[in-house]
């Protein structure tokens, strides 16, 4: 019998029998999601059109695809990862066909733009050594993304965060996080292998590296402070002290950097009214409930609107709520599908972090770390001040949720942070691991 | 390095699981209680999917009704500014107040235990919500605000028999009906038209508070009304020196008389000599400090604590000054009090909750009750009340043919002229209508209420007469 097997499935047995975790877990996820779309439209829009269910299923179907990618180059990257977000990314479809159907082919496309980027990126990419090569290019790609939004950005409630491209808005701040992520991680990665760490701790000596990528970082938020964009402020400077704690292990810069932060917030609390307004929205909304603090009061009432299993899909008023789809589509999903929908997203992005950090503990050389940890800390912290912010747990921002909130450079550059950690976490286990831990170029 | 990016994620996970609490509190332990909140726009929805009940007075005449316009249910007052403060308002950007607020599940056809679940339950099979008929009487009412007329101030009448209010008033007002339109205005209005004076105003009481001095010193014995004093104008008690209005020398007079004429001296003389205790603890016997039960949200005033009162803090509050605070609500329950022997009633407003078809769903006539006074003493303070409109300052308040019991008061304060006060009741030996009347600073003596007082009481007594006489 088994000298009568054809090759062809032979090949494809070799093919389909790898990554089945990741196959079974997407085919789960990828169906849920196309379920969400067909109930909300037989529950909204009945009379309308399938097209934009078919375009959200579309999209999800591209999941499969890079699967099928994946199982072609025998990849060995994480198998979780690409379904969690799979399932995040349906969800957001879901909420978003719900609150703005008239976005959803948009966001559609905009996942599917994410996943051929993941694609090309996981081709193209291989190691990782072009990060250390052009690090300062990073640094000043960033800070030119960020001068070019405060000179010609436009601004949408609130914050100047965005560029207008021939008809569509980017927020380059999403990408912007990517960059300064690669330029933090080539930075610290030559300062080990320069072996300037761990030495003598002497300030002065510190300032060499440290010094450049603490002005790119103070730079970049005084760019974010002025453009109103406090959420990414905070984001930037959270993801530059988490790097700076892997590489460095430096407690007292860990120490230094938090009183750095809570000095500028007090003083940016006393020189910029848009930042007190904020905050005294938070603090105190019941001043001006119908004014400053309406959305973030709306955004309590929605949770508590949807109780433990919450309204069902279509069934409760979260379109109450300013920027429902944007800034409070965390609210929205706990008020019709409950607390029992919102534990589902933060457990989704636990797993999901747990697996960036299992990836970035695991990785091989001092630079798939680093960037690593950078991605993951970035995609966390997003998600938590979004999270809290939109539950009034903390002051407000209009950081997207990440693959969840409506968005297409968001959706881009995420896709774009997956593709890294992938390829990383491929990389794992692919050479023997080397003494001395440096990151082994190979013929250096 | 690995340690550190492990202690990383650990920090991060930490923070995400904060949520899983947080999420827990707002939801599931608050959540019902947050919901339920009127500035919530769900609930306002969802009550526009339900016509809403009408509300009506005593006499089923309609305060509020429901109309449909263009597909929206729009809420009618037709009486305008007349019962903004009772009823209050129906906004879907600024909530709801007053009876609209208070028996909003009522209004709905819900059950009262929990509106917002029940809400949802009733979802489609409640179309109409249930009538309230108040106990408030509008010719009365009527009555009471065409007297304030453009002065600001507040009138609260109510039956001393049930505590049943008859009218509740406050100046300024405003239209409920047109409240979205008007919002930036009325909130920005220096009178604060939205403030209920009756319930939520806090004043001193001036010499209004001295039937709560006579009831003091007759309650221990040692001072009758034929005790004897002697008023030379003024006083000195520890180095400060009180004087009566225009340091007026009332010469002899009994009790009775100095309480008719609100001779201030006298009553510092029998303050001091009933003490502090015994002052305080009838005027906390009578409910005053403590904020009322009632239909709408009231202000409890104030008291001062007996233990640390010193003897001059103790002279000034003899005559209703000094550290003491009041609402027109709670003036109007010590009058009805006093007149109801001794028995205060609790005072409410709604009477009855009525389904659609008119069946009767709820009645009440009277919540609680408890003595605040024996019997006699009353009797006694009834007595001098009504020298005080025979003879007295209160003469403003005369209706012919009818005993009436009042007492004046001139409330010094430092926003400006002084507030005139009159408490009164009618008929004086077994009053149907109690009354207490406030002017914001009105100037001169407490006299310029007492004529206010005497058209409420007319009104009251004549809608009452006249409603006995119906069948």
């Amino acid at each position: 019998m088994n000298t009568l097997r054809f090759a062809p499935e032979s090949a494809a047995r070799m093919t389909f029998g790898v990554r089945t975790h990741e196959r079974e877990i997407l085919l789960w996820a990828i169906p849920l999601g196309v379920l969400g779309l067909a109930v909300v439209h037989q529950t909204l829009y009945r009379s309308e059109p399938w097209v934009p269910v078919l375009a959200g299923a579309t999209a999800l179907a591209g999941f499969l695809i890079v699967h099928a990618a994946l199982c072609a180059s025998r990849s060995d990257a994480d198998q979780v990862i690409l379904p969690i977000t799979a399932g995040l990314s349906g969800l957001s479809l879901v909420m978003i066909y719900r609150l703005r159907p008239d976005y959803l082919p948009r966001q559609a496309a905009w996942v599917a733009l994410g996943l051929l980027g993941l694609l090309v990126t996981l081709g193209l990419l291989g190691d990782l050594r072009w990060v250390r090569r052009y690090t300062y290019l990073w640094a000043a790609v960033g800070v030119a993304l960020l001068i070019l939004t405060v000179t010609a950005g436009v601004e949408r409630t609130g914050a100047r965060q965005w560029l207008v491209l021939g008809g569509f808005t980017i927020e380059p701040g999403e990408i912007v996080k990517l960059v300064l992520v690669a330029f933090f991680a080539g930075m610290l990665a030559e300062t080990r292998r320069m072996r300037m760490l761990p030495g003598p701790h002497r300030w002065t000596t510190d300032l060499s590296w440290v010094g450049p990528m603490l002005a790119v970082c103070v730079g970049s938020l005084l760019l974010l402070v002025f453009q109103r964009d406090l959420g990414q402020a905070v984001l930037y400077y959270g993801v530059f002290l988490a790097m700076l704690y892997v590489a460095a292990g430096r407690r007292d810069y860990l120490v230094l950097g938090l009183a750095a932060f809570t000095l500028g917030a007090i003083l940016s609390y006393g020189l910029f009214p848009h930042v007190r307004v904020r905050l005294d929205a938070w603090l105190s909304p019941w001043p001006d409930p119908t004014g400053r603090s309406y959305q973030i009061l709306q955004g309590v009432y929605s949770l508590a609107s949807g109780g433990v299993v919450g309204t069902g899909l279509g069934a409760g008023h979260p379109d109450l709520m300013p920027a429902a789809h944007t800034d409070m589509i965390f609210p929205a999903i706990g008020e019709e599908l409950g607390v029992a929908g919102a534990f589902c997203v933060v457990a989704l992005y636990l797993m999901l972090l747990g697996r960036f950090f299992r990836v970035a503990t695991r990785a091989e050389g001092d630079l798939d770390t680093l960037v690593a940890a950078g991605v993951a800390t970035t995609l966390g912290l997003q998600a938590f001040l979004i999270l809290a912010g939109s539950t009034r747990l903390l002051p407000l921002t209009g950081i997207p949720a990440p693959f969840l909130t409506y968005g297409g450079s968001a959706a881009v550059s995420n896709f774009l942070a997956l593709a890294l950690l992938l390829g990383i976490s491929d990389r794992i286990g692919r050479r023997p691991p080397r003494a001395g831990g440096d990151d082994g170029e190979p013929g250096c | 390095m690995a340690s550190r990016v492990a202690n990383l994620g650990r920090f991060l996970a930490g923070l995400l699981a904060m949520l899983f609490l947080y999420l827990t509190a707002v939801q599931v332990v608050w959540g019902p209680q947050i919901a339920e909140a009127p500035q919530n726009p769900r609930l306002a929805l969802a009550a526009q999917q339900i016509h809403w009940g009408r509300i009506l007075d005593r006499h089923l005449a309609v305060l509020a009704d429901s109309v449909d316009v263009e597909g929206h249910q729009v809420r009618r007052y037709p009486g305008g500014m007349l019962f903004a403060h009772l009823l209050g308002y129906r906004s879907q950007r600024f909530g709801l107040a007053g009876i609209e607020l208070r028996y909003e599940p009522a209004l709905l056809g819900l059950p009262a235990r929990d509106p917002w679940q029940a809400l949802q339950q009733a979802f489609g099979q409640a179309p109409r919500g249930n009538d309230l008929v108040l106990t408030v009487d509008s010719a009365t009412q009527e009555a009471a605000s065409q007297a304030l007329g453009d002065r600001r101030g507040a009138v609260v009448a109510l039956d001393p028999r049930t505590g049943a209010v008859l009218a509740l008033t406050s100046h300024p007002s405003y239209d409920p009906g047109v409240i979205n339109a008007r919002w930036p205005v009325v909130v920005r209005d220096p009178g604060s038209p939205l403030l209920d004076r009756a319930t939520q105003g806090e004043y001193p009481p001036g010499s209004a508070f001295t039937p709560i001095l006579l009831a003091a010193a007759l309650a221990r014995g040692h001072l009758t009304q034929h005790s004897q004093f002697d008023c030379p104008g003024s006083i000195t008690v520890s180095g400060t020196t009180i004087t009566d209005p225009n340091s007026e020398s009332h010469g002899h007079v009994t009790l009775a008389q100095a309480f008719a004429v609100s001779c201030n001296v006298t009553f510092v003389r029998v303050g001091i000599r009933a003490g502090a205790q015994a002052v305080l603890g009838t005027a906390q016997a009578f409910g005053l400090g403590d904020a009322p039960q009632f239909d709408l949200p009231t202000a409890p005033g104030h008291l001062p604590d007996p233990r640390t009162l010193g003897i001059r803090a103790l002279a000034r509050i003899s005559f209703g000054q000094g550290d003491l605070l009041v609402s027109p609500l709670q003036m109007a329950l010590m009058a009805a009090a006093i007149g109801n022997h001794g028995i205060m009633m609790q005072p409410f407003v709604l009477s009855q909750v009525r389904e659609p078809d008119g069946r009767i769903l709820a009645a009440y006539a009277q919540r609680g009750s408890r003595e605040v006074l024996p019997a006699w003493l009353a009797a006694q303070v009834t007595r001098d009340m009504v020298d005080v409109v025979d003879t007295g300052t209160g003469a403003g308040a005369q209706i012919p043919g009818i005993a009436v019991a009042g007492k004046t008061g001139t409330a010094e304060n430092p926003h400006g002229p002084a507030h005139a006060w009159f408490i009164a009741f009618a008929p004086a030996a077994r009053p149907s209508v109690a009354v207490a009347v406030l002017l914001e600073n009105a100037g001169g003596e407490g006299e310029a209420a007492a004529p206010v007082a005497r058209q409420v009481l007319e009104a009251a007594l004549r809608s009452q007469s006249a409603e006995r006489s119906r069948p």
